[in-house]
């Protein structure tokens, strides 16, 4: 059986005197796992306590069977990290920057230098490399954060909020990247974030956390497979006729005025049933598709209900 | 035609030793240190004392060379410890002054954005990022006090014979000894401040604060409050006391050299300078301690 | 002129030679409406104009009727909540907003009141009595937020209000937005976030280089954007039988098959008879359809189109 990437034994941590994580429980192994929460539900110390920055006040983490606490060195040694905040050091080149990252990472000086050219190239700042990353956009220094993250190699990523501030084409670079990342197979990553959005693009598996506790742990994949008979129209020309017709074909319809149309559709009904009737009543069915917004009900299901574990 | 794609691909390739990590960062921060031109024309000049030095103790083994000029040779002219006491302490002055104008640079820059999670993140921990940066400081200040005063010691030796050589072996201990003395302490707190105080300028003037400021308070409160025991603020003369007792000098003119002297009889039990100056470096890793971290935890 | 809206009236702002904003004209009705931009397009100069903080090099800005060089009316009316965090250090969340209040010329009774009923809002009433200091990012939010509420302005100047905010948090505070637009007053949102912006905002006004490149409700926008056809999506098990039927209309101008060859990304200058045209076809020839989905009649695509991929400074 292959050791479990993350696995967490009744771990407990305090900051100062407050109880942060509670008896957190788990085994995970995924490709790469999402991690949603609410302020203060401890996904920052949950990761802080992985990277070796916090001691557990009780109880066990392990990464690749190494324990953080007494295997420190060896379990950072696979890691790579991109913090939520602005961290680069302001005085050096970002090629320079990458390299000493990797140095300290354990690379040989030469290897560093030629992984973080590579690194630079690959996020997109193969241009401004050789540029101070003071002076640097801060869409630039997010994928600078992401190259140091990358260029020694790790075998696990965490991803704290790699969106954070980037206008949308930039956006959108980051998540094509992290999706590269993913598909290679080699690589599990797990990315923090209060976009459910990007959760969603990037991750197979979703972990959330409320109030120190595991709120639940699910497979997004399949959840969209359950999520096929819930279908959402967006019509014009529709009237309570129409809504009245689909009801009629045992649909459950709810119409939330300007056109959009909410339904399930139960066993035997097919889609091709509801153009007949929108032909019928020469209805234009402008956008049609499957339930979108599984994660979000996910995660309001997992703020409503008690804590569990997994 | 083959095509190439640029593209991530994982390491598995051969790693450094573990143990040879905070050298990186020695070597990263001296790089840095080199492209200052100031701070290696100050270190060169640093040599100018040793090297007068060296020339005075050829002199005194070669009168006939002040006779050839004409020169009457000067009445006493020993060249024993207060020489070397006297030479350690201008060369500290020197030391002081390099230190303070890298010490600020090796650690604020790494808080002023956050970079320490960066670091620590990696199989590199605390302690190692402080060994690397101190050790930086440790070479430079070593060659400007230890290294050259054994290197006079080794040329003595070699003009005045072995016998002489073996009777004073207390000198390059006292020399070596009493350099780390003065460089972990210096070390230790330019990084503790660059650590608490993230802007560069201040930084330096809280060094030059604690050794001159201070002893002006502590001498005030000395004369407040009719006692000696102001003179524990006094750093430079903490240090000094510790010299002479290695040195074995009597006090004839006073503890320490240079700007380290204070008053005839006012002087601190060594145990107590030895004290002191202990709690000081504990102080400082302590303040490092709370710094250098991953995650600063506010309560 | 209409007396509740913010005008802006060929409007430039320049840095020295650095441009802000050129030659800006626009006239923002009450409700919710979203700056969209790269990073360095003038979004933050438009509010900084709009809440009076910079005057324009040229032209007027008129805020509801109060012109900026009034500023003891304006900064009444407006409430601004900035991108960046700086507070003062020793606060805690309840003083930071009373002392504020107080600055306005409330009565103790009245800043109390107040501070209180905006804590309340943001869901920050068990967190006020703690040190702004050592709040979390998302609470440190919802405070600027709270502060920017605190003095019930008509005109609220929002700059990213939803970062850090997690997705319950969001939810949330966008139908605060919504129900303060609904209330009359102006909410200005800016956001990099476009399928939030989709469904939080009545207008939106995109911003590219300085200029305006866009204003206006979303699907006029894009209907106004008319040198390129509609795009639309169809997921479909036969996308070239589909495909075939298509290039029968004279609308069509494109049809290209996904690579994943289970889609047909159409192109047509008439949406309206494509989507009839959908409904026959459905009918008549048995298609199996996963999904449809204009491509383009949200703010995402419109962006796509105007600002394109590289658009901000860099």
């Amino acid at each position: 059986m292959a050791t479990p990437v993350i696995e967490l034994e009744n771990l407990e941590v305090r900051l100062g005197n407050r109880l942060i994580l509670k008896r957190l429980t788990g085994s995970f192994s995924g490709r790469a796992i999402g991690l949603l929460g609410p302020n203060g539900a401890g996904k920052s110390t949950l990761i802080n306590t992985l990277l070796g920055f916090l001691t557990p006040s009780a109880g066990t983490a392990r990464l690749f069977g190494m324990d953080v606490r007494r295997q420190a060195k060896e379990a950072r040694g696979l890691v790579g990290y991109m913090p939520e905040n602005d961290s680069f050091i302001a005085g050096m080149t970002g090629v320079r920057f990458v390299r000493l990252m990797a140095e300290l990472a354990g690379l040989p000086p030469q290897q560093a230098l030629e992984r973080a050219h590579e690194a630079f190239f690959w996020v997109g700042l193969g241009e401004v490399r050789y540029r101070t990353i003071g002076t640097y956009s801060l869409g630039m220094k997010q994928m600078a954060k992401l190259a140091q993250a990358i260029a020694h190699g790790p075998k696990l990523l965490f991803l704290d909020e790699p969106t954070n501030g980037l206008d949308p084409p930039a956006r959108q670079r980051m998540i094509q990247l992290i999706q590269e990342i993913r598909d290679r197979g080699d690589l599990h990553l797990i990315l923090s974030s209060h976009l459910l959005r990007d959760v969603e693009d990037c991750c197979d598996e979703v972990l959330i956390l409320k109030d120190g506790r595991v709120a639940a742990f699910c497979n997004l994949e399949e959840e969209r497979r359950a999520n096929r008979r819930f279908l959402e129209l967006e019509t014009r020309g529709a009237d309570a006729a129409f809504v009245g017709d689909i009801e009629g074909l045992g649909c459950e319809a709810a119409w939330s005025g300007n056109g959009k149309i909410k339904l399930v559709l139960p066993d035997g009904v097919e889609v091709r049933q509801l153009y007949e009737l929108a032909a019928v009543r020469q209805v234009q069915i402008r956008r049609l598709n499957h339930k979108r917004d599984s994660l979000e009900d996910i995660f309001l299901k997992a703020m409503e209900g008690a804590n569990g574990s997994l | 035609m083959a095509v190439y794609k640029k593209t991530y691909r994982p390491y598995d390739g051969h790693l450094t030793p573990s143990w040879s990590r905070f050298l990186v960062v020695a070597r990263y921060a001296y790089e840095d240190l080199r492209r200052s031109r100031f701070l290696s024309f100050f270190f060169f000049a640093s040599f100018l004392y040793p090297l007068g030095c060296a020339f005075t103790i050829y002199l005194r083994y070669n009168l006939g060379v002040l006779d050839a000029f004409g020169l009457a040779p000067p009445k006493s002219f020993a060249i024993e410890a207060p020489f070397y006491l006297t030479f350690l302490g201008f060369q500290s002055m020197l030391a002081f002054f390099l230190n303070a104008f890298i010490g600020p640079g090796l650690v604020a820059p790494d808080l002023a954005n956050n970079a320490l999670p960066l670091y620590l993140s990696r199989p590199f921990s605390r302690a190692e990022y402080v060994l690397g940066k101190m050790s930086v400081l440790a070479i430079l200040l070593s060659l400007m006090t230890w290294v050259p005063g054994l290197a006079l010691f080794a040329l003595q030796g070699y003009l005045a014979g072995f016998q002489w050589t073996m009777s004073n072996l207390r000198i390059p201990t006292a020399l070596f000894a009493g350099s780390w003395i003065w460089i972990l302490i210096l070390s230790l707190l330019s990084l503790a401040m660059s650590a608490w105080v993230k802007w560069k300028p201040v930084a330096g003037a809280l060094l030059f604060g604690i050794f001159f400021v201070a002893s002006g308070f502590g001498a005030a409160i000395n004369g407040v409050l009719k006692t000696k025991w102001g003179h524990l603020m006094n750093v430079s003369h903490l240090i000094g006391s510790v010299w002479v007792s290695l040195f074995e000098e009597p006090l004839k003119r006073g503890a320490g050299a240079v700007f380290f002297r204070v008053a005839f009889g006012e002087e601190i039990p060594i145990w107590c300078c030895w004290a002191s100056l202990i709690c000081l470096c504990l102080f400082c890793l302590y303040l490092l301690d709370r710094k250098i971290r991953g995650v600063e935890v506010i309560r | 002129m209409n007396e509740a809206a913010i005008v802006f009236d060929n409007v430039s702002r320049f840095y020295g030679d650095v441009l802000g904003v050129n030659g800006v004209n626009l006239s923002i009705p009450p409700g919710v409406t979203s700056l969209v931009g790269p990073n360095g397009s003038g979004k933050t100069t438009l509010m900084n104009l709009m809440t009076g903080l910079i005057r324009p090099t040229r032209g007027t800005v008129s805020v509801r009727g109060i012109p900026p060089d009034r500023p003891h009316e304006l900064f009444r009316v407006v409430g601004y909540c900035t991108q960046f965090d700086s507070f003062p250090k020793s606060f805690t969340g309840y003083e930071f907003l009373f002392s504020y209040l107080l600055l306005h010329g409330m009565r103790a009774t009245e800043a109390d009141r107040r501070a209180l009923e905006a804590l309340a809002q943001v869901g920050l009433l068990e967190a006020a009595n703690r040190k702004v200091a050592a709040y979390s990012k998302g609470m440190r939010q919802r405070i600027k937020l709270a502060h920017a509420i605190a003095h019930d302005p008509r005109v609220l100047v929002l700059d990213e209000p939803l970062n850090g905010l997690d997705p319950m948090a969001r939810a949330e505070t966008i139908a605060l937005f919504q129900q303060w637009g609904e209330q009359g007053r102006h909410v200005i949102v800016s956001s990099h976030i476009l399928h939030e912006v989709d469904r939080i905002s009545d207008q939106v006004i995109l911003l590219s280089h300085g200029y305006v490149v866009a204003e206006g409700q979303i699907q006029g926008v894009r209907s106004e954007v008319s040198d390129h056809p509609i795009q639309i999506l169809v997921r479909c098990l036969r996308p070239a039988a589909l495909a075939s039927r298509l290039f029968e209309q004279d609308h069509v101008v494109e049809a290209r098959i996904t690579d994943d060859r289970r889609g047909l990304a159409v192109r047509t200058r008439d949406a309206d008879r494509f989507y009839l045209l959908l409904n026959r076809l459905v009918v008549e020839s048995g298609l199996q359809l996963e999904s449809v989905a204009p491509v383009d009649e949200d703010v995402s695509s419109v962006y796509q189109y105007l600002i394109g991929t590289q658009g901000g400074a860099s």
